[in-house]
């Protein structure tokens, strides 16, 4: 019983952690970097867009310069349509040309400096900044992180209550022997013992639920997302913890069991003392 | 061996158990702590056996202040005292076997000697038939006889029995009396608290209590004064 209330208590935040990481670790693979487009005007001459491009290139922000031009773009846009100028009943170019930029910074400040600057550089149209939703992922995720801290934490002293209970019950149902043992020259430690290697138990039948648990929740949710990958169009698929994870989490179960099995006794059987 | 000077017991809010007790018990002596309920034997007892530690004086066992003695050393100090109580303290949810090795167990004997060591002192009470027994099935004498096996098991240097035949009847309090005597015999200090002198046939010093202090005109029981 004491297992299984160790091991789902451990479940929760671990399992919200499982689900951070992944989440984590998709963003980082969708976009590392933000971007911006800029769109220029219609009627720009050569000399403004030379302009434009060494202005950009003398921003200590920006990391990486592309330039395309109107006709590439509307080149591109045909190709990848599969349709000509009458198809779509188009005789002109609809397309502006285009710097698109890769920043090396994700600050928010420093883009919205950039993104105002570049706006009163004359012959710019319009700026679109793209990958600031993987910023704002990112915050999501980190509060959400300090949300499952607190959690895990309040779950943690729960847990230290029980077992405390626990082993506080079991001191006195093993009252005489440790009144009797202390009398016949027992140390602390020696009455100690027992209970701490109770609470090192509980902690590793605890941690050992916690893992299986979470490991059969990412087989689950791997085998049913596999079986509708044709309705979601993608396979999905959750990443399991580390191993290193994994172990942690059992040695977390084993110190909460030691710690809280060894001030329970010591409390307990120092009250114990008093009725000698 | 052991000797009290000027000691003073008082527990938090009660008036002193014991009061300005001086005297010495010898290596190999056979001690009657007598008085009547009340008087302070069992908290000599508890002073002599480092169970409790006095409010004033010193108590010197084998040139150690009991007084200034640390917590920590009390397990050690009270493995050389074999310990018999008037309700034995049997553990009844162990055999006489495993009752009787608990401080074998608490020495850290390995236990093939533990077995031997336990069989001899079960023996010695004349209990060796009945080691697989739980203790709650034998006489309240066999289980007096079984705490006694405990207590000698680690090989003390002093037997310590507080009231150990207050509750059995004639027959079986002589028995366990002979016990204690063949153990001072063999040169255990012996020391034993009851309400009444038993009829003892070896020597023996008395220390009669009455209301915490030493009231004892017997001219045989010589104690430092």
């Amino acid at each position: 019983m004491m297992f299984i209330i160790i091991g789902i208590t451990l479940c929760l935040p671990s399992a919200g952690y499982l689900i951070v990481e992944n989440v984590r670790q998709i963003s980082t693979k969708i976009q590392h970097e933000a971007e911006i487009s800029i769109f220029l005007k219609k009627d720009i001459s050569q000399d403004q867009i030379d302009f434009i491009d060494s202005a950009l290139r003398s921003s200590s922000e920006i990391k990486k310069i592309h330039f395309e031009p109107k006709l590439t773009a509307w080149e591109k846009l045909q190709s990848k349509l599969k349709l000509s100028t009458l198809d779509i009943g188009i005789s002109e170019n609809p397309l502006p040309d285009g710097f698109f930029i890769t920043l090396n910074t994700l600050s928010n400040t420093k883009i919205k400096k950039l993104t105002e600057d570049l706006k009163l550089i004359s012959g710019v149209d319009n700026i679109v900044v793209d990958g600031s939703w993987i910023k704002k992922l990112r915050a999501i995720i980190y509060m959400v992180k300090i949300g499952l801290f607190s959690l895990g934490t309040l779950l943690v002293i729960v847990l230290i209550v029980i077992i405390s209970n626990t082993i506080r019950l079991q001191t006195l149902t093993y009252q005489n022997e440790i009144l009797v043992s202390k009398l016949i020259g027992a140390t602390n430690s020696f009455i100690h013992r027992p209970f701490i290697y109770t609470g090192l138990i509980y902690g590793l039948g605890g941690g050992i639920i916690t893992v299986g648990t979470l490991k059969s929740i990412v087989f689950t949710f791997n085998n049913m997302a596999e079986k509708y990958e044709y309705i979601l169009g993608n396979s999905i698929t959750l990443v399991g913890l580390s191993a290193v994870n994994y172990t942690i989490i059992v040695l977390l179960a084993m110190t909460i069991g030691l710690f809280s099995s060894f001030f329970a006794a010591r409390q307990s059987i120092k009250k114990l003392e008093k009725s000698y | 061996m052991i000797k009290f000077d000027r000691v003073f017991k008082k527990y938090p809010g009660e008036m002193d158990a014991l009061q300005d007790i001086s005297l010495e018990i010898l290596s190999g002596e056979l001690v009657f702590v007598t008085g009547p309920s009340g008087a302070g034997k069992s908290t000599l007892l508890k002073l002599i056996s480092a169970v409790e530690k006095p409010t004033n004086g010193s108590i010197i066992f084998e040139n150690t202040n009991l007084s200034e003695l640390r917590n920590k050393d009390m397990p050690f100090l009270r493995r050389k005292f074999g310990m018999i109580f008037q309700d034995h303290k049997l553990l009844y949810d162990r055999n006489c076997f495993e009752n009787v090795v608990l401080p074998l167990e608490i020495n850290d004997i390995n236990p093939a000697d533990s077995a031997r060591r336990v069989r001899a002192a079960l023996n010695k009470v004349g209990l060796l038939n009945k080691e697989k027994m739980n203790p709650i099935t034998l006489s309240g004498g066999e289980q007096q006889r079984l705490a006694i096996a405990r207590a000698i098991v680690s090989r003390p240097l002093i037997l310590i029995a507080d009231e150990p035949t207050g509750n059995l009847d004639k027959s079986y309090a002589d028995e366990i009396m002979n016990i204690f005597y063949s153990f001072q015999q063999v040169g255990v200090t012996v020391i034993i608290s009851c309400h009444e002198l038993p009829q003892s046939p070896i020597k023996f010093k008395q220390i009669h209590l009455i209301k915490g202090q030493i009231s004892n005109s017997d001219k045989h029981v010589p104690l430092l004064s």
